[in-house]
């Protein structure tokens, strides 16, 4: 699958300047050339900067029981693929396209194709009723678990991370108008699921 | 409660609905609670998506990482830093090593100066085909070094105003240059910072040592290839 870097100045949360979880300009960049050259120190710094937002990306894409395993994955392929990186983007939009490839494909593999589009009202009713009080945003993320593969993938990549319809059609081979419509499902569904 | 209007909302919440479209649903939003009601809910969804928080797996992952890609995860890593190097190999384009190799040949001088100019003798630890920088070496090469790269980087011109380096070469070597500098200012100023760090210090020789190699490796190799 080729690589190709996101539209970064589309994405709201940026992965290099989202809050506590961003490089930092000059010394990202630095360590990323050390990186590319074989500095494993250099690339532990990148693993630590990036792996929350990663690790996210591929519990909210795929399956939690498997966000380590692909996490791992992501890290190792972005080591054997640095030398391909060539800076027209930030580094993190780079890891987090990345992210985006192993994740689609490892969907692929784990057979996640069935039941990819939303083509049940109550999809979410199976839900626990209400929250635990102390932790809304778990059961959000519940929630979303629970989509459809495809309004689940939709959902996270337009409203969680911010690439458009335009983009996520092409990762997932579909038109604009089916992540539209995804994309509005999902939200249908998980607003009963805010509190 | 559903009508025609209520699955244009998200369309309606991301801006991609028509102007005219979007003068008839704030009509009827207008005379419509329900749909006044999703649309409220729709944007808390939104805004409940933009604010989650990214979380770290809950076992660090990087030992698993360190283990597959070949470098160590111990404490100790940072010193065996060219042992891990090693482990990788370094591989270029044939434009970066043509291009190395043609501004070495125009520079005569300026990657053998570093390499006839190491520490004392005494000083030095051999590590692999590497040379080990001692603290304070940094400081009493940099200036040589600097002048180094300005040679380099004149002879880049010259390569490119006389035509022998073709401009998508020079491009690709320029942008390997600009990133293997940035680390160079990025160590220098850490060292700025605390000038008697040793593992600073033995960070900037590394990352210096690096350019050398890189011209090196661009100087055994591209003859063959060109």
């Amino acid at each position: 699958m080729e690589l190709t870097s996101p539209g970064a100045a589309t994405l709201r949360r940026d992965p290099d300047q989202a809050t506590g979880g961003g490089g930092t300009g000059d010394a990202e960049t630095a360590d990323v050339a050390l990186a590319a050259s074989g500095d494993g120190s250099a690339f532990e710094r990148l693993y630590r900067t990036h792996v929350a937002r990663v690790h996210s990306l591929a519990r909210r894409m795929i399956n939690p029981d498997v966000a380590d395993d692909v996490t791992q994955d992501v890290f190792v392929r972005a080591w054997t693929k640095l030398g391909t990186f060539r800076g027209e983007a930030a580094f993190g939009t780079w890891l987090h396209r990345l992210a985006i490839n192993v994740i689609l494909a490892r969907r692929t593999t784990l057979g996640t194709e069935r039941g990819r589009y939303y083509d049940a009202e109550n999809a979410l009713d199976a839900l626990p009723g209400r929250p635990m009080v102390h932790d809304l945003s778990l059961d959000f993320q519940q929630a979303i678990g629970r989509l459809p593969d495809g309004a689940r993938e939709v959902f996270v990549l337009h409203d969680v991370e911010g690439y458009k319809h335009e983009e996520i059609a092409d990762m997932l081979g579909i038109v604009p108008g089916t992540s539209k419509s995804q994309l509005h499902h999902a939200r249908m569904a998980l607003r009963k699921h805010l509190e | 409660m559903s009508d025609t209007w209520t699955d244009r909302l998200s369309e309606y919440i991301d801006g991609t609905l028509a102007k005219t479209e979007r003068g008839a649903l704030e009509a009827h939003l207008a005379d419509c609670e329900a749909c006044r009601t999703t649309l409220d809910e729709l944007r808390r969804v939104v805004a409940r998506a933009r604010a989650l928080d990214d979380r770290p797996p809950a076992s660090d992952l990087w030992p698993a990482i360190a283990e597959q890609i070949g470098v160590s995860s111990g404490a100790h890593r940072v010193v065996s830093l060219a042992a891990h190097r090693t482990r990788r190999r370094v591989t270029f384009t044939v434009p970066q090593l043509a291009a190395a190799a043609a501004l070495l040949l125009l520079l005569g001088s300026g990657g053998a100066y570093l390499a006839l100019h190491r520490p004392p003798a005494g000083a030095i630890a051999q590590r692999g085909d590497l040379t080990v920088s001692p603290v304070g070496w940094v400081e009493k090469t940099s200036s040589r070094y600097d002048a180094a790269v300005a040679e380099l980087q004149s002879a880049l011109e010259q390569g490119r105003a006389s035509g022998r380096l073709d401009s998508a070469t020079v491009r690709v070597l320029t942008q390997s240059l600009v990133t293997i500098d940035s680390a160079i200012v990025q160590a220098r100023r850490a060292l700025a910072a605390d000038p008697g760090s040793a593992y600073l210090n033995q960070h900037l020789a590394d990352t210096m040592r690096r350019k050398l190699e890189l011209l090196r490796r661009a100087s055994a190799l591209a003859p063959a290839r060109t």
